[in-house]
């Protein structure tokens, strides 16, 4: 009954290889559409049973943003709002900026608070980095409350351009995902990426067009800032459809969302590459 | 689809690591330049050469193996927790794989909402929990506690609720490591019928244990993994009984190690071949093996059965090379009616172990009961002892 011993290594012809279809992938990824929805639940309910604010918190970050730069950021600079006033102008740049940075903190570090489960249950992992943005969403949503007492306060309203608002928000949702799943898929295997990570996202809240407008960047280089930075245009866009009344600036657009696209499906496939050791590794 | 509950991993591979735990992205930039320099980096461990098993719909395959041979690693490929270096497993139809299944509860919600996220977790629609919502909390025994928060749980009640919770998916493959260590006895019988039961109904399992008993009870068939080699597989009582004989086979090699003296027999009766009564004589004699005459310290205890004795008899003695045998005669024996354990150790002259301190034999006493002193007095020796008593009026 005892065997003979296997040979010291598998035969070449007998490596696992990873296939990638991003089609089976997809539907995989939507099949699991009840368990991304009970990952942000139970993140959501965890998160504000802990805290004494509870859902307050959502408006807090923003809020405290809006403050510090209504009171300090307009002393050292002039910034064109076009005759909004500056509270509404920054905070119209804050909440978009708001959703980003703690969807990729939260999605970019789920597979590492999650790792138990990871290495016990099977899942399409991007389950873990997409409930992280959407609860993040979620925040978003009860922030955006207070836009509406802003709006009223200022005796602004948003203007019938707004229609156009749902176009940006899928442009940085892209955008938002793709990155969320590369940084998810990276610190898994470079731990200290976690740090970089917040160090960066400090510094990108200035390096984005929220306390000030795009105008600041020069005209012949906003193409080339909108491919790096889609934030940027799409915050930019977000000022112009909902404050001012005007269309988003295509030029800047355009590139914008190209590179919100190639983000989005390079992450994709990326994770889905990187998947095969996660469990292993985490 | 008469496939469905299919099996079929095929000479799967599966390697770990070995150098280090650390991931920083300063240890990958080390790593490459010494790849890069051509160095040799970092090395690996082979969890797993060559395994192949294949389980036909309805069939029970346990898996057995000594600690770090591979049966974990096997059981998370199949079900694609991991993924195998080299290999292909195939899966068909709907895979309940339980691993550690606590692992699924989170402790800042309730027993209710855990029971959706875990049945979600496991590939339950939310509808489908919210069907069984009643049948899971009746059958982990929480009633009115599935509205508290799981960190209140003991550990047996958060094993209950996720075991219950993954024994109302209806599988058809059933994959299951070690799940039924926690929980109390009754508990861990109410798992092992509901198992039984969906085995009744031709659901295939692949059951990793260490309790070979109920490997045997749940498994037609067996798989012996031994360092991560298949070792033997067939039906379930020989691969067991290979495996057995296997595991005796190393505990007897460890206990004879070092033991230079051998205890060959042993006896322990009463005087002249009575029974055992209590403040009547006790005999123990036991057989040594020697390798050598050496000069040793013979020392035997009587105890209710840990290795804590209440009495210890020792002597200094030579025994010869070859068989000596030991007499020890207790006159009057103290201890009451009950079941004792006689413990033996052999040492030489610097007090080294030449046998190790092991129970040797159980025998038991006759005659009166313990008395019980009034409460709050705690006897250190719960021995018995004669006396006579006087009470005059002075």
């Amino acid at each position: 009954m005892t065997r003979p011993a296997p040979p010291a290594a598998p035969p070449r012809d007998l490596r696992f290889r990873r296939r990638i279809d991003i089609r089976v992938a997809a539907r995989e990824l939507w099949r699991s559409r009840e368990l991304v929805h009970s990952l942000v639940e139970r993140d959501l309910r965890a998160q504000y049973k802990q805290a004494v604010l509870g859902v307050a918190w959502a408006v807090v970050t923003p809020l405290a943003f809006m403050v510090v730069f209504s009171v300090f950021f307009r002393r050292v600079a002039t910034v064109d709002t076009q005759g909004i006033p500056y509270p509404l102008f920054s905070y119209v740049g804050v909440v978009p900026w708001t959703f980003f940075s703690s969807a990729v903190t939260r999605g970019g570090l789920s597979l590492l608070s999650n790792a138990a489960l990871l290495n016990r249950v099977y899942c399409p992992r991007e389950v873990f980095p997409l409930a992280g943005v959407i609860s993040a969403g979620i925040d978003t949503l009860v922030a955006l409350a207070v836009l509406g007492i802003l709006f009223a306060l200022s005796g602004v309203a948003p203007r019938p351009t707004s229609v156009l608002a749902p176009m940006l928000v899928l442009t940085q949702l892209a955008f938002t995902v793709g990155v969320t799943l590369t940084v998810a898929a990276l610190v898994v295997y470079f731990r200290d990426l976690r740090h970089a990570l917040s160090l960066v996202l400090q510094f990108g809240v200035l390096a984005t067009p929220v306390a000030y407008g795009l105008e600041v960047i020069p005209r012949h280089l906003q193409v080339l800032y909108g491919l790096v930075n889609p934030l940027g245009p799409v915050i930019d866009g977000y000022r112009r459809v909902i404050l001012f009344g005007q269309t988003p600036q295509w030029e800047t657009l355009a590139p914008a969302v190209l590179a919100s696209c190639v983000w989005l499906v390079g992450a994709f496939v990326l994770f889905k590459k990187l998947e095969v050791g996660f469990a292993d590794v985490v | 689809m008469s496939s469905r509950g299919l099996v079929r991993a095929r000479r799967v591979w599966k390697r770990f690591r070995t150098d280090r735990q650390r991931r920083l992205l300063r240890d990958q930039v080390g790593s490459l330049v010494a790849r890069l320099r051509g160095e040799h980096a970092g090395g690996w461990r082979w969890a797993l050469r060559d395994v192949s098993l294949e389980v036909a719909p309805g069939e029970a395959v346990g898996i057995v193996g000594v600690n770090g041979s591979g049966k974990s690693t096997f059981l998370k490929i199949l079900s694609r927790v991991t993924y195998p270096y080299a290999g292909e497993v195939e899966l068909i139809g709907r895979v309940a794989g339980l691993i550690e299944i606590r692992a699924g509860i989170h402790p800042d919600l309730t027993g209710r909402e855990n029971v959706y996220l875990y049945g979600s977790l496991l590939g339950l629609s939310r509808a489908e929990v919210a069907a069984r919502f009643d049948d899971i909390v009746a059958f982990a025994e929480l009633g009115d506690a599935i509205d508290r928060q799981t960190k209140y749980f003991s550990s047996g009640m958060q094993m209950r609720l996720a075991f219950s919770v993954a024994a109302s998916l209806e599988p058809d493959i059933l994959l299951v490591d070690e799940v039924l260590a926690v929980g109390d006895a009754a508990f861990q019988q109410k798992c092992f019928d509901r198992m039984q039961t969906l085995l009744g109904r031709g659901v295939t399992l692949v059951f990793v244990s260490h309790d070979l008993a109920s490997v045997e009870a749940l498994c037609t068939r067996g798989l012996w993994l031994q360092e991560g080699c298949v070792e033997s597989e067939g039906p379930v009582r020989e691969v067991l009984g290979a495996y057995r004989s296997h595991i005796e086979g190393l505990a007897e090699a460890s206990r004879s190690v070092g033991d230079l003296v051998r205890l060959a027999q042993s006896r322990i009766a009463g005087a002249a071949g009575m029974s055992i009564r209590t403040q009547h004589p006790l005999e123990v004699s036991v057989v040594l093996e020697s390798d050598a005459a050496r000069t040793v310290r013979v020392c035997f205890g009587l105890s209710e059965g840990p290795a804590t004795p209440m009495v210890v008899l020792q002597r200094e003695l030579s025994i010869a090379h070859g068989a000596t045998r030991v007499a020890c005669r207790i006159e009057r024996l103290p201890f009451p009616r009950g079941r004792y354990y006689l413990w033996a150790t052999v040492v030489d002259a610097d007090r080294h172990e030449l046998l190790a301190w092991q129970p040797v034999t159980h025998f038991d006493v006759a005659g009166p009961d313990l008395d019980r002193p009034p409460r709050g007095i705690v006897r250190l020796a719960p021995v018995h002892v004669e006396a006579t008593w006087q009470h005059d009026a002075v």
